[in-house]
């Protein structure tokens, strides 16, 4: 059961804030959907299952090498040192 | 002759080359169909009419001066405003976003320009993609155009509706569960998702990373080919992506080896049901072999869905913290953490249940409990289904369980609102392709045909899509409006 605290601590550490109306009928809400996932106890806790479904390829990152964007106006905020000058603070 | 506004994407490029008309007329005839039914139908969320005037003169121009003009000239694309457009705002239907204008183009989005295709608007969806009728959109829901009383399907609904309605000649959407076939069902127009990694994500404004494909919805199956191929390959910027073989149409395609999925069938309503089986009795008819399986792990694919989608979620939208981009909302006294709370009140409720949905899965205590245990389960209904493409090519069943329905009949009840996806969840767990083809109509609502194959065996979806499309003739645009 989701009380209206435990909503509460979800909704602070999601960092929303919830108008009186969804804290109101969110619980219920909530409740019926963990309700639903609950299925999933059934599942044996399997640890020889591979997780992932696409291998991680680090070899085959591309090269990590500086490059100019697309982006004309951008490229044009390149200094002649190499950094890049972003607008003024005001 | 047919209606310029009628042509399909071949018809355009054929058309063009061969100067029946120019890029400029068929674009001025897009837009007065637009003009015409977008009051109703309430596709676009965004409509660049002079940018899409301006690409079909530039068209015209290289076409006097006999230069190449690309694989898609002409060819008018409505786009998912959740796909980054450079210069176009993309709201992902959210006012979190309301005003935010990306100064890049995604992946997708670069492939169609370069092929001479013209872009004309972005359009509507459920939030972020959440949903599955575009009532969840922040700005208004899109309407059927086959009953304007139904919803479009979802999330992509305004990229469905607005390629039944003849708004666009092609769109795209995305699919994280089932967001191009959804709508493709429901519109009754083709949609594809692709294979996990056969299309660039790169742009597309994340929801659930793991799950979601770019892919193109369309009135045929060979405009869908050809939209397929150009937004195919592998792409730098992202690194999920992998290369793949163009796919061919018409294809010397052998007999296919096709399973009915048992558990599809008995979920749906009766006459979704019928319409399946007299398709795989065309199957037949046309040289296929068609049996029945049975899923083992099927009736735990939503939970599973639901836990990751939702969990994913909540770590990708933590990121709007109307700090760069957003609607005007004063810091005033607000604290740093006070201040992110509350601009983040504007998200729209399906958008907060998911992302407190999110945020209890991965608590300590229920991470193990719920969210790992849908790693696990989507990975065995991966090997169960890629053992069962040993044997056979394909696996079909309905699209959707059910047929369109009303506004706010769903609405207020979330579990029935997912329960919606239950067929279309399969293939994003698996990171399998899945098609969805329209095969008939009930009382004047369209009825899809859902077609998935092995990873990267789009050729075989395609084959399958391409012979039954020819033998049964399923309108794909209404005549009522």
């Amino acid at each position: 059961m989701i009380s209206k605290e435990d909503l509460e601590h979800l909704a602070l550490i999601s960092r929303i804030n919830l108008t009186e109306n969804e804290l109101e009928k969110f619980p219920k809400q909530l409740d019926k959907t963990i309700e639903y996932i609950d299925i999933l106890e059934e599942l044996a806790s399997d640890d020889s299952i591979n997780l992932d479904l696409q291998e991680l390829r680090f070899e085959e990152l591309r090269i990590d090498e500086i490059s100019l964007s697309d982006d004309k106006q951008l490229n044009k905020n390149i200094t002649d040192d190499g950094f890049l000058r972003g607008p003024k603070m005001k | 002759m047919t209606k310029l506004d009628d042509l399909l994407a071949y018809e355009v490029v054929e058309g063009l080359t061969e100067g029946q008309f120019t890029a400029e007329e068929y674009v001025i005839s897009i837009l007065k169909r637009i003009e015409e039914v977008e009051p109703k139908v309430h596709s676009f969320i965004t409509l660049d009419t002079e940018g899409a005037l301006s690409s079909a003169k530039i068209i015209d121009k290289k076409i006097r001066e006999k230069e190449d003009i690309g694989q898609l000239a002409g060819v008018t694309v409505g786009i998912k405003d959740n796909i980054s457009t450079q210069g176009i705002r993309t709201t992902c239907a959210s006012k979190i976003l309301e005003n935010y204008v990306p100064t890049y183009d995604a992946t997708v989005i670069r492939n169609l320009k370069e092929n001479g295709a013209i872009l004309l608007g972005k359009l509507n969806l459920d939030e972020f993609g959440m949903g599955s009728t575009t009532e969840y959109s922040r700005y208004r829901p899109t309407h059927n155009p086959w009953n304007l009383d139904y919803v479009p399907g979802g999330s992509s609904g305004g990229s469905g509706a607005a390629v039944a309605a003849g708004e666009c000649t092609v769109a795209l959407g995305s699919d994280t569960g089932g967001s191009i076939r959804c709508p493709s069902s429901f519109c009754s127009v083709v949609g594809l998702k692709p294979t996990y990694g056969r299309v660039s994500r790169s742009g597309l404004i994340s929801y659930a990373n793991s799950l979601e494909q770019i892919g193109p919805i369309c009135r045929s199956v060979k405009d869908l080919v050809m939209m397929l191929n150009i937004i195919s390959g592998k792409d730098a910027m992202d690194n999920t992506s992998m290369p793949s073989s163009p796919i061919t149409v018409p294809n010397k395609s052998n007999k296919l080896n096709v399973a009915v999925i048992r558990e599809l069938i008995t979920g749906s309503d009766q006459e979704v049901a019928k319409s399946v089986f007299s398709a795989s009795e065309k199957f037949q008819e046309i040289g296929f072999s068609c049996e029945e399986v049975s899923i083992k792990n099927l009736h735990y694919a939503l939970p599973s869905y639901y836990t990751l989608a939702s969990a994913e979620a909540s770590s990708n939208l933590a990121r709007y913290d109307n700090i760069r981009y957003g609607f005007d909302y004063p810091i005033g006294e607000y604290k740093w953490d006070t201040y992110f709370s509350n601009v983040r009140e504007n998200f729209g409720e399906e958008v907060k249940r998911r992302i407190l949905i999110g945020s209890y899965v991965l608590s300590s205590g229920y991470y193990g409990k719920y969210y790992l245990k849908a790693r696990r389960l989507r990975s065995l209904l991966r090997l169960e289904l890629l053992t069962l493409f040993k044997k056979y090519d394909l696996l079909i069943g309905p699209t959707m369980p059910i047929l369109p329905f009303k506004f706010g009949e769903k609405i207020d009840d979330p579990i029935k609102m997912y329960l919606v996806d239950v067929n279309t969840v399969i293939a994003n767990l698996a990171g399998i392709p899945a098609i969805s083809l329209p095969i008939g109509f009930s009382n004047g609502l369209p009825i899809g045909l859902q077609i998935m194959a092995a990873p990267f065996e789009e050729q075989k979806l395609i084959d399958a899509s391409y012979e039954l499309e020819k033998v049964i003739h399923i309108q794909r645009r209404p005549n009522s409006i």
